[in-house]
């Protein structure tokens, strides 16, 4: 199988997906001309046209509102928030409009809108630019939220999204674009609401997703060596959540840390966690612990930003502690 | 509309019944009448139908190790998916109830307080849960334990480490299987409950010999039990008190004569019922008997081919026990016991002659039925199996 980065496989997914259907187009700030802040919709308005690959203006409201007025209409629009930070300017038309819309019309309308964002710290852009904030976007019913970690995941995610019929908020990962992995040549779909486990083990459980996932595994691998068994699950899609997965390792192993880089207060590993007490109460050795960023603004120097997030050696940490 | 699935009551003495498995899960559509559940009650299994139709809304009781009494609620339908389901609320109520009883703390209670938290022991809900499933006292670990929360694994070790222990005493222990524990609930409370007595004759066997014979020559193959069944069921009618139930201080006759055979099974003894022989000739009464056996020792014994049980015969001849008596199996009030068939030498007039004979031994509950009339039963018994003829005058 060949090897590509999460870049070309976001880029794969778009465009195979507006070829097979010609209702799906793409909108957002600098993704025709210039071809995306991080390069992901690069080379697609050669191929599709302005008509399909538009600039916006500088408006994040007016890029959720049009994409929620064109996929009522019968379109499946793809539109780019460039920083999830900027969710802000957008919350009304998300929050009110596209997760309720559907609800409130009683089911006479769908809103197959997707819309693609990128979040996260390890460039030392600071505050404005590197924040997590999918706990805010878990709290809304009505959207499903995805964060992919692998070059495959995404590109099957991104996929299922752009075909899902209700709104999709797609959170990338800066710090993924250029990393490589196998993704399978053939077309392929990976189901939203399915977590993934990539590394199975006997010990603990860590719940994780997007960057944290490669964080996760490299600390596995190091707690290896020391005879400790460390099974970890990608939740992949954190709205819904994947319970039964989560379930089924945790009545395993009977230990759970859960690795996430938004901070720590009202974060989405609460949400996980609280998920865990409910359903696997029975099941826990030990008390759910959380190795998450710490609640501070993201600073903008990068020896304190690398402190901010969690790191390998703090998951690895953070793992003993539930060992002991 | 909400309806409560309770824990039936099938059969005068059932009192509690195992839940063997639910065929439908939560959320699942049911119609009257399907079968929604399997429960186990005196050794058989039988099927549990729905009574409404509806949502299967929730299962309050898995598959049980444990009894359930019966018309304990065991789980909820409703007409829809969305009405509330009581359990909830209840165990929300219950739980209200339990903390308005909990009584303010008394001044100068601080003291016992605490040392009732330092007594507290601490063990992960995983560990609390095997220990419970496994029958340990979570006491017993931490005494052993140097302190620390007890794990799932403390637990684990703890059980291998009491099997080790009973191994090196050359012993092992195991908890009852269900079947198991109805035979031990039964027979105990059987034989502390009803006062037995037990009445034994010796039966000359050479007539039933001759057309056992006969009758294997035209190709029949009926056992010795099938003979027994036959004779017995001729007998009982004129001893109508043989063929009753003694339930809640009365005696319940019944019509039919309904016989229950003991059979050894790979799980225990179970005791299919043989229903309605009066008019049954030998030949209907070997294929219900050897049916019934079959049945029993596949496992595939339902409610009703237990339930009503009265009379019983149970027979170990095969291993060469000549005489032994057995325990009644309520709220029957009659069994008896048939040993081997042994050659013996018979003295008719003044002539020695080699027959064979067989004893049985009737055990008999005495608030139902006296002496004088197991006797007259016996005599009756052996007097029709001696000259099979006396059965057509």
């Amino acid at each position: 199988m060949r090897e590509i980065t999460y870049r070309q496989a976001l880029n794969e997914a778009l465009d195979e997906e507006m070829a097979r259907d010609e209702k799906v187009f793409l909108m957002g700030e600098d993704i025709a001309i210039y071809g995306g802040a991080y390069g992901v919709t690069s080379g697609l308005l050669n191929k599709y046209g302005e008509e399909r690959v538009r600039d916006t203006p500088i408006s994040e409201a007016a890029i959720v509102g049009a994409g929620l007025g064109s996929a009522l209409l019968g379109y499946r629009p793809v539109v780019e928030i460039m920083y999830i930070d900027f969710i802000g300017l957008c919350m009304d038309q998300l929050n009110n409009q596209v997760a309720k819309i559907r609800y409130m019309f009683g089911g006479k309308c769908t809103v197959p809108l997707t819309i693609r964002t990128e979040g996260g710290a390890g460039r030392t852009l600071g505050a404005h630019h590197s924040q997590s904030l999918e706990a805010w976007l878990m709290h809304i019913p009505g959207i499903k939220v995805v964060m992919p970690a692998t070059p495959a995941d995404a590109k099957g995610l991104l996929k299922s999204s752009i075909r899902d019929n209700n709104p999709v908020v797609f959170i990338e990962h800066k710090m993924l674009y250029n990393t490589k992995g196998f993704v399978p040549e053939n077309e392929y779909l990976v189901p939203i609401g399915v977590a993934d486990i990539k590394r199975t083990g006997n010990d603990v459980t860590v719940l994780t997703y997007s960057r944290m996932l490669l964080f996760s595994l490299k600390a596995a691998e190091i707690l290896e060596k020391d005879g400790i068994s460390v099974e970890v699950v990608d939740l992949r899609t954190l709205l819904p959540l994947d319970k039964t997965t989560i379930k089924n390792s945790v009545m395993k192993t009977n230990r759970v840390v859960i690795v996430e880089e938004d901070t720590k207060t009202a974060g989405a590993g609460a949400e996980i966690g609280m998920t865990v007490v409910e359903e696997c109460f029975d099941y826990l050795d030990a008390p759910v612990k959380r190795v998450a960023g710490a609640d501070v603004p993201m600073p903008k120097a990068p020896n304190l930003e690398s402190l901010a997030i969690p790191s390998v050696e703090t998951i690895v940490q953070g793992i003993m502690e539930v060992m002991k | 509309m909400i309806y409560e699935i309770i824990m039936p009551k099938l059969g005068e003495t059932m009192e509690e019944g195992y839940i063997n498995k639910w065929l439908k899960n939560e959320g699942d559509r049911v119609r009257k009448g399907e079968v929604i559940l399997e429960v186990m009650s005196d050794k058989t299994n039988f099927e549990v139908e729905s009574q409404h139709e509806g949502f299967l809304r929730k299962i309050l009781i898995q598959s049980s190790d444990k009894p359930v009494p019966v018309t304990t609620i065991i789980g909820y339908i409703s007409d829809s998916m969305d009405e509330e389901i009581p359990a909830i609320a209840k165990e929300e109520k219950q739980q209200e109830a339990s903390l308005k009883e909990k009584k303010p703390p008394e001044e100068g209670s601080l003291e016992k307080k605490e040392t009732q938290f330092s007594t507290r022991i601490i063990a992960s809900p995983a560990a609390k849960k095997l220990a419970s499933e496994m029958g340990i006292n979570l006491k017993d670990i931490a005494d052993l334990k140097a302190g620390g929360r007890i794990e799932k694994k403390d637990v684990e070790d703890y059980a291998l480490h009491i099997k080790e222990k009973q191994m090196e005493a050359g012993k092992k222990i195991e908890q009852l299987s269900p079947v198991r524990k109805i035979i031990a609930d039964r027979l105990s409370w059987s034989k502390q409950n009803i006062p037995h007595y037990y009445l034994s004759t010796k039966i000359n066997m050479n007539s039933i010999e001759q057309m056992k014979e006969l009758s294997n020559r035209q190709g029949k193959d009926f056992t010795y039990t099938d003979f027994i069944l036959f004779f017995v069921s001729r007998v009982i009618p004129d001893f109508p008190l043989l063929n009753t139930s003694f339930i809640n201080g009365e005696i319940h006759q019944f019509n039919s004569i309904d016989i229950g055979i003991a059979v050894n099974t790979e799980n225990g003894l179970v005791v299919p019922v043989l229903r309605d022989l009066r008019n049954k000739s030998i030949e209907e009464i070997s294929i219900l008997r050897s049916n019934a056996m079959d049945k029993a020792r596949k496992g595939q014994l339902e409610k009703k081919d237990t339930e009503n049980c009265r009379f019983v015969l149970t027979n170990l001849g095969m291993f060469g026990v000549m005489q032994f008596q057995a325990i009644i199996n309520p709220p029957g009030t009659a069994i008896m016991a048939v040993g081997s068939i042994e050659k013996e030498p018979i003295i008719s007039g003044e002539i020695i002659t080699v027959g064979k004979t067989m004893w049985v031994t009737l055990s008999l509950d005495h608030r139902v039925i006296d002496g004088a009339y197991g006797g007259a039963f016996l005599k009756k018994l052996r007097m029709i199996m001696e000259n099979p003829a006396t059965a057509l005058l």
